[in-house]
């Protein structure tokens, strides 16, 4: 396919998006038809673009000698693209039926649409300059959603967000500038660009110190401790919003960014065995613990969630640390499986607050009976989360302590018991709701739950389909496995 | 062979799961439903277990590129899964009358069938990521039997026991991911399958990861430092429940602790290093500190709960010492105290369902109330206390053997003087009931009406309590069969 299509998947989305408001639709009906049929089309092209990657570049336009907005489609970039494609439209779906309580539905559809052309601009940045560029319109364009209630709390949030996003993205920015000056180039090469002719060996320490800064930089939006402050904080917007982006598509480009860097710029061979690498290591491990014992405190639904999520990307960011061809596998591998389990959990909670206006954990006694399918799906996510085998949860964490245990490293070994015992607090903090919905005890008394049902098809449809996912990539991850293992081998 | 093994597993939790699914059945179509599939299933698995020769093993598919699913039925499993059976179907039919008095039976038997067919899978794993898989499910679809009755107190109890559970599974799993690594396969095989070559240099660290594993499968067999789930949870579930928890599930650890020593790690590289020194000490610990505790409780269902702590850890002790004899001994109490802890649970329920009694104190003069109930307790007593002709003798007698003709040291003596020492301490709270149920004395005002309980809450009790006296009487077929297990495994 040609590389111009690249172009079509990011523009069509912020185009036909920032007209929404513009275009006066007959009904509801048919701003819904409209919205659909953009992401649908967007995911279609993207994932054609997967499936017969274009070889060749695309040059948006160019500053200045080689320094240029670029595109091109790797293994990488299409594992990232396809967990965007697949989950955007199920979201989009979801977030027709939960809106309509929600005000200024317009100008949420507006950003949400044109975020996803944004994240599609990082997965298909080709150079760092290329994700640095869409790295920061992505923060600019999803303010908008995380003000959408313009409470004071919402705004609040917003501006944490912001602040959060714009200084790690100054730290990025420190780091392109020593790749683009140390580097032989700024593109993506698998095994890293740094130029030893023109490193010298005293530069050596200011570039592990550079690389740490970047790798921080990068994963503020991958909320690694001490950063993740802003995304519990962020949970005020509306569900759609909380699930698809504070889930998967803006903090997973925060991890995406890290893999660049490490795996494609820096290079594993200059990094791996020094400080730096133990430092950052060092950094998630702590982030994994410390995510889920917040997690453990936090009574609010989503807020709990959001700080599980913020344990999830630091076992994404471990993998990553570990600097292998193995960890990169694992952390693909909890890259994909994470979005498809932490989604579907968020809008299971999404379903519950729509349905019952319920938002804490000890509101929950009795609701597995009135909502059956919707904590029969919250069940297998929280299962899947734990790492059931049979559940994809297992298959990435496997292969997180396959990395590991390869790894001969005492700090790996330390990692490995953190998702351990990360393990467990997510088994006690996803179960006892699981327990609470289904078990209330026999004083509890079911009146005080009248008028609450499953909710529609729209909300139902999605959670089913990642429920199958779920399942399916636990019992049969072989395909998926492969896709990430030809990847990784193009490191050597 | 294969058809059929994938059935014997697939039945009991297909009809499991249809009860729990289905809410339109009546109470007589439920319990007729599930007394079926349960005869059927057992049958199924006795079947699979004993009939016709040769390797029967079935590989389901591949998990991963190199973990497959794999069942197969090998000598320890076929025991494991024929006690399962054994105890399942003789709680099961307790429990027609006895959840009567509970409510929700629909759930129970739902779970009770569908926790069979995981422990059937359990026990004829033929790789650690299988039996992973199924340790797992094994502790998620016991809960609801824990929190059955829907206190608060059960509800906790039943927390309790998940999240002491997957804290042990955890720590299993962070073995069974260096084991990945440095053992050949993860398939069972007799003498363990650990790659000497990727070991030497490492070996304190695999040392230290089994030492870890052993403490994470020990959470199921309530072993020290982590047994303090077990007599929360047992005794809050209905009487039946806590007979096969405390019977059979608490095995499940012994059974993870069997392979992960035997069929992975391999005794020889055990043997002699400080891991062997630590389990022992604190299988012993377990032994008698679970006797003290056990002494001390005046709540009959806990005190049976202290009990299993510590008999489980007999049986830890005797795989701990790695000598044949020891393994036999092991094996043997697996199976002899499986019958008489749910033997002795299904007596409490008796006593809790026929006059509500609950304490160890209110049950003076209970002799004379119901005769027979009491006979079958003493006889399973005698056996758990290890006094001859009765089956625990056999175990323990082993069991002392093994650690004698080990060459552990201190512990050869030590081992089995604290056996001793807890037998006493067992004699201290079991017979008490007896002596006090049949001669209440003098000022004893217990009126001396028949409360013996219907024949469906009897006849497993007498079973249970007769195989305790067969096997005691007879137990050369038995003996032989663990001993040739032993020599296989060393």
């Amino acid at each position: 396919m040609s590389a111009g299509f690249m172009v079509v998947a990011i523009l069509l989305p912020i185009l036909a998006g920032a007209v929404i408001p513009l275009i006066s639709f007959k009904n509801r009906v048919w701003m819904e038809v409209y919205i659909e049929t953009v992401v649908l089309i967007t995911s279609v092209v993207v994932w054609c673009l997967i499936l017969n990657r274009p070889q060749e570049a695309f040059v948006l336009f160019r500053f200045t000698g080689n320094i240029s907005v670029s595109f091109q489609l790797d293994g990488l970039g299409s594992v990232f693209a396809g967990i965007v494609a697949t989950l955007w439209p199920l979201a989009t779906l979801y977030s027709f039926e939960y809106m309509k309580h929600e005000r200024h539905e317009r100008y949420f559809f507006l950003f949400y649409v044109v975020t996803y052309g944004v994240t599609l601009g990082i997965a298909f940045a080709e150079d760092i300059l290329s994700l640095y560029f869409f790295y920061e319109m992505l923060t600019m364009v999803t303010v908008p959603l995380v003000m959408h209630t313009l409470t004071r709390e919402a705004i609040l949030a917003s501006r944490t967000y912001l602040y959060y996003s714009i200084g790690g993205a100054a730290f990025a920015f420190i780091g392109m500038i020593f790749i683009l000056s140390y580097g032989s180039t700024g593109d993506f090469v698998p095994g890293g660009v740094l130029d030893a002719a023109r490193l010298g060996t005293e530069r050596t320490n200011l570039l592990l110190v550079i690389y740490v800064l970047c790798f921080c930089g990068f994963s503020v939006k991958a909320a690694m401790f001490p950063f993740s402050a802003w995304l519990p904080k962020a949970g005020v917007a509306p569900t759609p919003v909380t699930a698809l982006l504070h889930a998967v598509a803006v903090v997973k480009a925060g991890a995406f960014a890290t893999m660049r860097i490490t795996y494609y710029s820096f290079g594993t061979e200059f990094l791996k065995g020094t400080w730096a690498q133990n430092a950052v290591m060092l950094l998630t491990i702590i982030t994994i613990i410390y995510g889920c014992s917040r997690a453990l405190k936090e009574t609010h639904l989503k807020r709990r969630f959001a700080w599980s999520t913020v344990s999830n990307l630091s076992y994404i960011l471990f993998g990553v640390t570990m600097m292998s061809p193995l960890g990169l596998i694992g952390a693909l591998a909890h890259m994909i499986f994470h979005a498809v389990m932490k989604i579907c959990t968020f809008f299971c909670a999404g379903a519950i607050i729509y349905r019952s206006g319920r938002e804490y954990v000890h509101q929950m006694d009795g609701m597995g009976r009135k909502m059956p399918r919707v904590f029969t799906a919250f069940t297998v996510s929280a299962l899947a989360l734990m790492g059931v085998p049979g559940l994809c949860g297992f298959v990435s964490k496997w292969n997180l302590a396959k990395a590991a245990v390869n790894s001969q490293n005492g700090l790996a070994y330390a990692g490995l018991a953190a998702l351990m015992i990360s393990a467990l607090l997510t088994a006690i903090y996803m179960l006892t709701i699981v327990v609470r919905a289904f078990f209330p005890g026999r004083e509890f008394d079911y009146g005080t739950l009248e008028g609450i049902s499953d909710p529609n098809w729209q909300m139902l449809l999605p959670l089913a389909l990642f429920v199958i996912a779920i399942v399916l990539f636990g019992l049969h991850p072989e395909p998926v496995l492969q896709v990430l293992r030809a990847i990784a081998a193009e490191l050597h | 062979m294969s058809g059929l093994m994938i059935l014997s597993i697939l039945l009991p939790a297909a009809a499991g799961i249809f009860l729990l699914l289905s809410l339109v059945f009546h109470r007589q179509q439920s319990q007729a439903f599930a007394g079926a599939v349960l005869a059927v299933s057992a049958v199924l698995v006795l079947a699979t277990a004993w009939l016709g020769g040769g390797e029967k093993s079935v590989t389901l598919f591949y998990l991963m590129e190199d973990i497959p699913i794999y069942f197969r039925v090998d000598e320890v499993g076929k025991l494991f899964a024929t006690i399962v059976t054994v105890v399942w179907v003789a709680a099961g039919f307790y429990s027609f009358l006895y959840m009567k008095h509970e409510g929700m039976e629909q759930r129970y038997f739902g779970f009770y069938l569908l926790v069979y067919g995981i422990l059937i899978a359990l026990d004829f794993s033929g790789n650690m990521v299988t039996l992973y898989l199924f340790y797992e499910l094994m502790t998620l679809c016991t809960v609801p039997l824990v929190l059955h009755n829907g206190s608060r107190e059960a509800i906790m109890a039943a927390l309790k026991y998940l999240f002491y559970s997957m804290c042990g599974a955890y720590m299993g799993l962070f073995g069974i991911f260096f084991l990945y690594r440095y053992c050949d396969t993860l398939t069972f095989a007799a003498g363990g399958t650990l790659n000497p070559e990727l070991v030497n240099g490492n070996q304190g660290l695999v040392l230290a990861v089994v030492f870890v594993m052993l403490l994470g499968f020990g959470v199921k067999a309530g072993m020290l430092p982590f047994h303090a789930w077990l007599p929360t949870a047992h005794p809050v579930a209905p009487s039946p429940a806590s007979a096969v928890l405390s019977g059979i599930i608490v095995k499940g650890g012994v059974l993870a602790l069997i392979r992960t020593v035997y069929y992975l790690v391999g005794p020889d590289f055990l043997r002699g290093t400080w891991v062997q020194t630590a389990w022992m000490t604190i299988a012993l610990m377990t032994v008698f500190l679970g006797s003290l505790l056990a002494y001390k409780e005046p709540v009959f269902k806990k005190r049976l709960a202290y009990s299993t702590v510590s008999q489980i850890s007999y049986i830890l002790f005797g795989l701990a010492v790695m000598s044949p004899e020891g393994v036999t001994g092991a094996l043997l109490h697996t199976v002899f105290h499986a019958f008489i802890k749910s033997a002795l649970f299904l007596t409490a329920g008796v006593f809790l369902f026929q006059c509500g009694k609950t304490r160890v104190e209110e049950l003076k003069g209970i002799g004379k109330q119901m005769p027979v109930t009491l006979w079958c307790y003493t006889i399973v007593s005698l056996g758990l206390i290890g006094i001859p002709p009765f089956s625990g003798f056999i175990s323990k007698w082993h069991l002392a053997q093994g650690a004698l003709e080990a060459n552990v040291g201190v512990f050869r003596w030590l081992g089995p003087a604290v056996l001793l020492i807890s037998a006493l301490l067992t004699a201290g709270y079991l017979l008490p009931v007896t002596m006090k149920g049949f001669l209440p004395g003098k000022d004893s005002t217990a009126a001396a009406e028949k409360l013996e309980p219907s024949r469906m809450m009897l006849i497993p009790l007498i079973i249970l309590a007769a195989l305790t006296v067969l096997l005691g009487l007879f137990p050369g077929p038995l003996v032989t069969y663990a001993g040739k297990i032993a020599a296989s495994i060393m």
